[in-house]
């Protein structure tokens, strides 16, 4: 008996402290609360989180912070500024853009800016974050050094505070770059993790540890309520100061954004079908077909969503017969990029058209028809990459059903199956793949599938280590587009050979004097518009006669999807009040304030 | 043979089962000759006149890619079975015939290969073959993975013949260890070893739509299989979306083929098999 109750008392300690184990992280902020969110007051957001969140401190490197506190998002942490990838203009936040040019960037810090402490924003927390990289070269930030040399700041009027971020002239000598940052680095309480490092001895790898779920110290509008493996739950801050500054006293209007954790994109499109999520930023297909269930998109047609960034397939320019530009070009002209769009993009691609310049959009101004025609190679022209191809001495066999049979270079050698790497499982980027091996190959050039894991994709890019990789650069759109794209296919600044190092641009090793050149020149010249253009053309048109890699579509940044099931207000290109992006990053932040409850 | 196909075609196990298998293999043999595929639609268009089980995510005809599919399927069944078959009859023979270390050894040989998962083998070997994934490889492969079962059940049966009175007056007449296997005993295993080529022709199109399911099937222009074409609608949450079309024809293709050989493989053993013979 006495074995019994002990066994019974044991097995409910046991129980309890299973019970205990798995209780929800709640974060210990004012408006916590433990119960169910009502649905009519929260917006559910999703794309960004995929595994249990592991920390939320801002210092840790981006990739293993969780939403919102890592990438671009500012709903917690905010930026000096935010950039409108509509209109091309940078507005307000933490900071005002007052001026730019070559040799500095000036902002002015919002005198109203306060923590959720009531400690007021200043100099001291924008200097403690861009320059933390002099203290510590293992942080985040620890690359703005070679862009600022220095943040000079001065008082003017009532007190204000004004920043000038100068350009760092010996190095990189890039104020671009300098305003892209303003809206990618998020400004922290220095007064909190000065605290923190006092506290571990400077030890930066310790404070690295602090996971910042309790109570967090934050700007933004929203702060960490609650979360755990299946969410992240937002809670509004009443007394954000940019209520009354950026948005005339009115309050964001939903009280709680949650963040559900998705294991599949297939969850993606049943729950914004069912209503059960708001909006999402993942690829979609066929979403014209989910209309029926209020599932909307920026525009009601193809291509349905903003095209800001472009899809590639980097070549390795190092590699044999990929170090021959008219084998490259050849290959350019063979891809149908029309049956691309169509079949593995469900028409969210608009018409191709040739370079690196959007013709549509911020970058039309740069873009020059004349040219572009003069230097690129008709697309999806199989006949005219044939004669390309032919030109360069190239031959191919086929077998009497037009299957190719073989492949020879120019001096009659048996030229190599090139692979194609992706992901496997990435659907979109799989489908794209298969239309272009089929387009190559029926105009003589040998190349296949090469779908692998991720954990042989993602090594090999820096690396080189691969004959032709599908890439999309992580080039967000910002007020350098679209001079990082450029720069992120062509800049041979840090090249190394395949097996000497890593590239982390530029992953197809090209090389062109006059192109680094250029790429150097762009940047400084901000303020004169004419040669900004020329050399852009210029530089566009290096691309089209040397194609290093090959762009196959243009794609949104971000798949802008939402329901209307239960908020409504959201920006359209009817509607245009923010850019097509969801209210978590840049100026679509600002959706929140306009967002309207369905009755 | 023909009192056995006598008997055989009076089992409606039988009937049924050789019917299926030989509508699967004529419209795999000579369906992609005599359909031509409608021209390149759009993206999982629904069944319609031009389209009678619709498109698939690249457009293309799905009637002309399950008869290319059955085909590819069937040709890597048969190649898989043929080997597997092969190789565990050759090895279960030799260690039942001639017993000893010989036997010890082949048998430890097939033990090993029995305790190591064949589909994790075939797993891993495939992933490592990133080009050139040819249907002969997969064939291959699937075949040499799955010869133990075959080789384990021949092996008994070849061990209770080593002793029968036949085989000692062929080995008093001077008759070879190959002599004597080939003449004497494997004629006796003949059924059964039909009917085991039968499960392993089953199990070869299973193993390579299972394979090709998680995407390390064949790869190259003409190589759609079953598998292969179940694995693109997976990727492309064919059902989360609707379009049956791209999932259950396939499904229902490897499910009636697999019946049918089952069927053949139940009814023969009611025939050939003394104790179960009616």
């Amino acid at each position: 008996m006495k074995f019994s109750k002990l066994t019974a008392c044991g097995a409910f300690a046991l129980f309890f402290a299973f019970l205990v184990s798995c209780e929800e992280k709640e974060a210990k902020t004012a408006e916590a609360k433990t119960s169910g969110y009502p649905r009519s007051e929260t917006l559910y957001l999703a794309g960004s989180q995929w595994g249990e969140p592991n920390t939320f401190n801002p210092l840790v490197e981006p990739w293993l912070v969780a939403w919102p506190a890592n990438d671009r998002f500012n709903l917690m942490y905010e930026p000096l500024t935010a950039y409108n990838s509509l209109t091309g203009s940078t507005e307000p936040i933490l900071g005002t853009l007052v001026s730019y040019d070559a040799e500095k960037v000036v902002v002015d810090i919002q005198h109203e800016a306060k923590w959720s402490d009531g400690m007021p924003v200043t100099s001291k927390d924008v200097k403690f974050i861009y320059e933390l990289g002099k203290r510590f070269p293992q942080a985040p930030t620890s690359y703005v050094g070679e862009f600022v040399s220095e943040i000079k700041v001065d008082t003017i009027n009532d007190g204000v505070e004004r920043l000038s971020f100068m350009v760092n002239k010996k190095e990189r000598d890039n104020p671009l770059v300098i305003l892209d940052q303003l809206q990618a680095i998020r400004i922290v309480p220095s007064h909190v993790f000065e605290k923190y490092l006092e506290e571990n001895n400077g030890d930066f790898s310790a404070v690295k540890k602090i996971k910042c779920d309790e109570r967090p110290i934050v700007s933004g509008p929203y702060t960490l309520a609650q979360y755990n493996n299946e969410r992240i739950v937002l809670v509004r801050r009443d007394d954000y100061w940019g209520n009354k500054v950026l948005h005339d006293g009115a309050l964001p209007v939903p009280k709680y954004i949650i963040h559900p954790i998705f294991k599949n994109n297939d969850a993606f499109a049943i729950n914004l079908q069912k209503g059960d999520l708001d909006a999402s930023m993942n690829y979609i297909p066929r979403v014209n077909e989910k209309k029926k269930d209020a599932v909307n998109t920026w525009y009601d047609a193809p291509p349905y969503f903003v095209p800001g960034s472009m899809h590639f397939l980097f070549l390795n320019n190092t590699k044999a017969p990929l170090n021959d530009k008219k084998f490259r070009r050849a290959m350019a002209a063979a891809i149908d990029y029309d049956a691309i769009s169509r079949l593995a993009l469900s028409n969210y691609a608009p018409k191709m058209k040739p370079g690196l310049i959007m013709p549509e959009g911020l970058e039309k101004k740069f873009y020059n028809e004349e040219e572009v025609s003069k230097h690129s190679v008709p697309l999806g022209d199989k006949e005219y990459a044939k004669k390309l191809l032919a030109e360069a001495g190239y031959k191919a066999g086929f077998d009497d059903k037009g299957n190719l049979k073989y492949s020879l270079g120019p001096k009659g050698d048996t030229l190599p199956t090139l692979l194609i790497k992706a992901p496997a499982g990435w659907s979109d980027w799989e489908a794209i793949v298969n239309l272009v091996v089929k387009h190559l190959r029926s105009v003589g050039i040998d190349v296949r599938e090469g779908f692998v894991d991720g954990s042989q994709y993602w090594p090999a890019l820096p690396a080189g280590e691969f004959d032709i990789i599908m890439r999309k650069p992580p080039v967000a759109v910002t007020a350098s587009l679209p001079w990082n794209r450029f720069n992120a296919v062509m800049s041979a600044r840090n090249w190394v050979a395949v097996g000497e190092g890593s590239m982390n641009e530029n992953e197809g090793r090209y090389k062109n004097k006059r192109a680094d050149e250029l790429l150097d020149k762009i940047p400084l010249l901000l303020e004169n518009e004419e040669a900004l253009k020329s050399a852009y053309i210029e530089l566009n048109n290096i691309f089209l006669d040397d194609q290093p890699v090959i762009p196959v579509c243009h794609l949104p940044e971000e798949y802008y999807q939402f329901s209307e099931k239960r908020w409504t207000g959201w920006p359209t290109d009817k509607n245009p009040f923010a850019p097509p992006q969801l209210p978590w990053v840049g100026s679509g932040i600002n959706t929140l304030w306009r967002l309207k409850q369905v009755k | 043979m023909f009192k056995l196909l006598k008997n055989l075609i009076k089992e409606p196990m039988f009937v049924i089962g050789s019917v299926l298998f030989l509508t699967t293999i004529f419209a795999g043999l000579l369906g992609p000759f005599f359909y031509t595929a409608a021209p390149e639609g759009m993206s999982y268009e629904t069944p319609s006149s031009q389209y009678w089980l619709g498109t698939d995510n690249l457009g293309q005809d799905y009637v002309a890619l399950l008869l290319k599919g059955l085909q590819n399927s069937l040709y890597v069944g048969f190649m898989a079975g043929i080997i597997a078959t092969t190789v565990g009859t050759l090895i279960g023979l030799f260690g039942g015939f001639k017993g000893g270390i010989v036997d010890d050894i082949l048998n430890m040989f097939t033990n090993l290969f029995i305790v190591i998962p064949s589909f994790v083998v075939l797993v891993l070997v495939s992933a490592s073959w990133p080009e050139g994934r040819s249907l002969t490889l997969i064939a291959v492969l699937i075949g040499l993975t799955t010869w133990p079962w075959t080789a384990r059940s021949v092996r008994a049966q070849a061990a209770s013949l080593r002793g029968r009175d036949h085989i000692s007056l062929a080995r008093i007449n001077g008759a070879t260890n190959l002599e004597i296997i080939f003449k004497h005993i494997l004629p006796y295993l003949a059924s059964y070893v039909f009917m085991v080529f039968i499960m392993q022709v089953a199990s070869g199109i299973l193993s390579e739509s299972a394979i090709s399911m998680i995407g390390l099937g064949p790869i190259g222009e003409g190589s759609t299989s079953l598998g292969v074409i179940l694995n693109t609608a997976k990727n492309n949450s064919a059902i989360t979306y609707g379009y049956w079309w791209g999932i259950f024809p396939a499904a229902i293709v490897i499910t009636v083929i697999v019946f049918a050989l089952y069927l053949l493989n139940n009814s023969m053993e009611g025939v050939f098999n003394p104790r179960l013979r009616k």
